[in-house]
């Protein structure tokens, strides 16, 4: 259907195509949006309205669902925990990641290529794998119910996104620029700083954007090495899974509460999601 | 305003009728004035009940109580963590099928140590006041006492009064046969999505114990025989399995998706007549936001089958963190003692709790506030304490049991295949924990 | 290209950081469960000791139909959602990039954060809500065509199915993003030239876009195999991995092992197994499909 709808790219599409273009768009649309509204118009049902059969469409709303999410259940907390693990997770990544990136864009060395897929090798492990082994070490040295210990955990994943992001924007950037100032005899790593850097800003842009999400969104770790006092906002809204009841409204105003914020961030940012996924490999 | 009337109440219970001199809570914990201890609980009535009588404890004693709610389905784990790193955790959530578990690793002190110290031990604790199955399947583990009753279940048959006298019935089913010739047919009409019963069989815990072992002993069936080799080919196991199948006609389809809330909601929205939950559900049933059936709920003691009544039992005890400092195990102990005494059982009771203790169901006021109450004490009266085995192999055998349970309910193995593949993986596990190789008791 | 083989010395400065941080935090725990997959160790039997295997657990799962089964069931999901994503992605890339309706395409490619942002827990709670058989959404739209309710999350099939639907949902955008970066990188004047040569758009998709789409696509593949053999919050919030064994993808099967019955010995052999399993994919993806944009 979607498909249908694009016949003709053209110059000069006719009124019936233009219509099936809209329409096309229009269905994404709805069914990107649809199950997000369908959360938030829960979280402002009472719970009589959430749980009616059929489901109703016009009610009545309320907040006392957030008031509950955020007084009683300390959602709160949480996000202001997500917030702090994510945005240090990802000013790490960026400052490990890029220069690699950089490296394996621009130099030449054996075992580059060997390089590149060890580093996303490491996006693969699944923290099954190593929650437990890591809880032991951190254990040992004290890392328990610490955002430090979240941190380093997320760099595991992060830091291959923005290596494979960052490289292949690195590569678009045209080399007679870095050439000329190096002839002048500027630093090697000044170049890559002030000349490489700024124009593979859009890479660097998506690689930081997706580093946020993927710490945000994280469960696995986070149930394992977290205690109360650094609890993040995923693990809160597994709270409610106690199998015991399930109030629907209290649910749907925690995620609403937890999405948001990201929903907000990307928003601002996705200009810059496009330019930079291109996604390339090391030659 | 009634949290406060509730806590001065629970305070002068506390202070009252006590001569000079002798023990009092305020003295017992002086030594532990200042000192936090950090406990688990779980998003239910018993443990919002707890925190509502909470600050009158922290109040008379100084002891700081940190509380982290966990859902159900992750408190094993995290404590198993605690343990293992050596967290701080001190009063330790007891499920009774991880009693065995906790207390053959060592993990919870006997609470013996305690209750005989005498500056510690409250005159008034009363072992004998539990009732005798809970303290013993609940707190107990080979003999010896790990943890007091705190959030306390017994299965019990809710049921929708208007639709069974809409049918013509003035009782509710006494025994499980009847529920399936009798009640199934009259109260089922599947074309308007109206259904006699509902057993929550969610993958889980909640297939294991609410539906799989519900279903077996009432019909004399059993998941071990005396030598711990699988009970599950005898013919009445055999019988009560089937039974589930077949009662299946009679529920919602799609049963198997059912978790508590799931059920409790089909009951609450007056899509089923009947369900087995557990007496603390009562609460929510009776929540004029959630319930749609007030007017009709009512509340029976779980039908019998061929082997009498069986119901299925559940709940939790507190217990003692093995690694904690002597400090926090003594407090530990102190707020464990308060929190299952009889001097509170009446304003737990009525914060929502299910108190352990029997004393205060004999309160007729009780009696008559709380629907649930006499088809739970009854159902407390007898029962088999094992009636899921609470021997430290039971939370992997009950993965095993969730599995093919889940698969027998929809049809993807057959009753004799299900029973026999459970039966092979048990026995796997238990020969490697050394149960058949006749030095280790056969403890369950 | 310029410069010769040996920049190794030039590039050590730029790499030693990332890789000295990424052996320190990612090698170490993964040895130490690598030792643990030949070991007898059960968190829950502290006084056992950790015994030494060899290959017993391995061997086990060689045997386990439950392994199998939940490894076969994950590939058939990834079958399953894959086509959708990669399809629906490339239709929804080509809707963006083509020309007029500026506002709606705005419109439109915004929505797509929507999915892509939100946290997989969530979506497994939306899930689960909107599949519901008595309440549920999704029964009441299908009921204004005049389909019977369906039994979503009560019914194995529809379970899988319903699930997949949620993924399609989350991880549909995030193609669409990638396809539609490589759509930008075809130079403007040979799509210009193309579009004078023909009419039919699958003619301009397949001679002058798809070069450019190889790369996202290669990508698309690795991260999203990588993904559904790592899925398993939005499963643990929506199905648990039932009904029955319905909807228990690999991961949701290791983490049973080893945080419910905490068998930790046994679940890092299966994990092992399945990040073997996973590399190999990718190494095949890149492989098959990576071609070098000329």
């Amino acid at each position: 259907m979607a498909a249908r709808a694009e016949r003709g790219i053209g110059p000069r599409p006719g009124p019936m195509r233009t219509a099936l273009h809209a329409l096309g768009l229009i269905l994404v649309l709805l069914f990107a949006v649809f199950p997000f509204y369908w959360m938030v118009t829960t979280s402002l049902k009472e719970a009589q309205d959430a749980l009616a059969i059929p489901p109703v469409w016009l009610f009545e709303p309320t907040l006392e669902h957030y008031e509950s999410a955020l007084f009683r259940n300390n959602v709160l907390d949480a996000l202001l925990n997500s917030l702090f693990v994510a945005i240090c997770t990802t000013a790490a990544s960026i400052a490990l990641g890029t220069p690699a990136a950089y490296a394996l864009a621009r130099f030449e060395f054996r075992g580059k290529r060997d390089l590149w897929f060890w580093f996303i090798t490491n996006r693969m492990v699944s923290p099954i794998v190593l929650a437990l082994p890591f809880f032991l070490i951190a254990n040992t040295l004290g890392l328990i119910n610490t955002k430090l210990a979240l941190i380093l955990i997320y760099i595991t994943f992060n830091l291959p996104i923005v290596v494979w992001i960052c490289t292949d924007q690195f590569r678009g950037v045209p080399r007679d620029l870095e050439e000329a100032a190096r002839l002048e005899g500027v630093k090697r790593f000044q170049i890559f700083w002030r000349i490489a850097l700024p124009l593979a800003m859009p890479g660097v842009a998506v690689s930081a954007i997706f580093s946020f999400i993927f710490s945000w969104n994280e469960l696995l770790y986070a149930l394992v090495l977290t205690r109360s006092a650094t609890r993040t906002a995923p693990v809160t809204a597994t709270s409610f899974m106690s199998g015991y009841e399930l109030p629907w409204g209290e649910i749907m105003a925690t995620g609403t509460l937890i999405v948001l914020p990201v929903i907000v961030f990307a928003l601002v940012v996705s200009r810059q999601l496009v330019r930079g996924l291109t996604m390339g490999a090391v030659r | 305003m009634r949290k406060l009337l509730l806590a001065s109440a629970a305070l002068a219970a506390i202070t009252a009728g006590r001569e000079a001199g002798a023990w009092t809570l305020e003295e017992a914990a002086a030594p532990y004035s200042g000192t936090t201890i950090n406990a688990l609980f779980l998003d239910r009535p018993g443990y919002r009940a707890a925190m509502a009588l909470l600050p009158e404890f922290e109040e008379a004693t100084g002891i700081n109580v940190e509380i982290e709610i966990l859902p159900y389905e992750n408190s094993r784990e995290y404590q198993v963590l605690e343990f293992t790193g050596g967290g701080d955790l001190d009063v330790v959530l007891i499920d009774l099928v991880w009693i065995g578990e906790f207390a053959d690793a060592g993990w919870v002190v006997p609470l013996e140590q305690f209750y005989e110290d005498e500056a510690l031990a409250d005159p008034e604790l009363n072992l004998e006041g539990f009732f005798p199955l809970l303290l013993d399947a609940f707190g107990t583990w080979d003999g010896v006492i790990y943890g007091f009753p705190f959030d306390n279940y017994s299965g019990v048959l809710f049921y929708n009064r208007c639709m069974l006298e809409e049918a013509g019935f003035d009782a509710p089913p006494a025994t499980w046969d009847e529920v399936l010739n009798t009640y199934g047919p009259a109260l089922t009409d599947a074309a308007s999505d109206r259904y006699a019963f509902a057993l929550q069989s969610m993958r889980g815990e909640t297939q294991s114990a609410d539906s799989f072992m519900r279903m077996l002993w009432p019909f004399g069936g059993s998941l071990l025989d005396e030598n711990f080799r699988s009970n599950l080919l005898s013919p009445e196991s055999q019988a009560g399995l089937q039974f589930r199948q077949d009662l299946m006609a009679y529920m919602p389809p799609g049963i198997v998706s059912y978790d508590h809330a799931e059920a409790v909601n089909a009951l609450a929205q007056g899509q089923v007549a009947m369900i087995t939950e557990w007496s603390s559900f009562y609460g929510t049933l009776v929540d004029p936001s959630a319930s749609t059936i007030i007017d009709c709920l009512a509340v029976a003691p779980e039908p019998s089958g061929p082997a009498g009544r069986l119901p299925a039992l559940g709940g939790f005890s507190l217990g003692v963190n093995s690694q904690s400092s002597e400090e926090e195990q003594a407090a530990a102990y102190l707020f464990i003692q308060w929190a299952t005494s009889e001097a509170i059982a009446r304003d737990y009771v009525e914060a929502g709790g299910v108190s352990g203790r029997m004393a205060i169901y004999q309160e007729q006021d009780i009696r008559d506030k709380y629907a649930y109450v006499d088809p739970m004490v009854e159902s407390w009266q007898a029962g088999v304490p094992e009636f899921r085995p609470r021997f430290p192999e039971w939370p992997a055998i009950s993965e095993i049991v969730s599995e093919f349970g889940t698969r027998m309910m929809l049809g993807e193995v057959s009753i004799e295949e299900g029973a026999r593949e459970i039966g092979t993986r048990m026995e796997a596990i238990l020969e490697q924990a050394g149960y058949y190789g006749g030095d280790k008791p056969l403890l369950q | 290209m310029s410069a010769g083989r040996g920049q190794g010395r030039l590039a050590l400065p730029f790499l030693a950081p990332a890789v000295v941080v990424l052996l320190a935090i990612g090698i170490v725990p993964l040895g130490y469960a690598f030792y643990n997959s030949f070991t007898r160790f059960n968190l829950a039997r502290p006084n056992d000791p950790q015994l030494f295997i060899w290959f017993d657990n391995y061997l086990t799962l060689l045997g386990d139909s439950s392994f199998h089964d939940a490894l076969l069931r994950t590939l058939l999901f990834l079958v399953m959602v894959l086509p959708f994503q990669l399809a629906l992605g490339l239709g929804i890339a080509l809707m963006l990039h083509r020309p007029g309706l500026r506002l709606l395409r705005t419109l439109t490619r915004l929505s797509l954060v929507i999915p892509m942002a939100t946290t997989y827990v969530v979506v497994g709670l939306i899930g689960r809500l909107m599949f519901n058989t008595e309440f549920g959404v999704v029964n009441d739209l299908i009921g204004a065509l005049g389909i019977r309710p369906v039994e979503w999350l009560g019914d194995p099939v529809f379970a899988f199915i319903a699930l997949g639907v949620m993924d399609v949902w989350q991880w549909t955008p995030f193609c669409a993003l990638v396809f539609v970066a490589g759509l930008t990188m075809v130079p403007y004047e040979i799509e210009e030239a193309a579009r004078l040569e023909t009419k039919r758009w699958w003619r301009i998709l397949a001679h002058v876009q798809l070069p450019y789409l190889l790369p996202g696509l290669t990508a698309l593949l690795i991260l999203r195999t990588a993904d559904v053999l790592k899925m398993f919050d939005a499963i643990q919030t929506m199905t648990r991995g039932g009904p029955g064994t319905a909807t228990e993808l690999i991961s949701v099967y290791i983490q049973r092992h080893g945080f419910k019955i905490l068998d930790q010995g046994m679940a890092s052999a299966q994990a092992i197994v399945l990040l073997i399993l996973t590399i190999v994919l990718a190494r095949l993806y890149i492989r098959l499909v990576y071609r070098e944009v000329a």
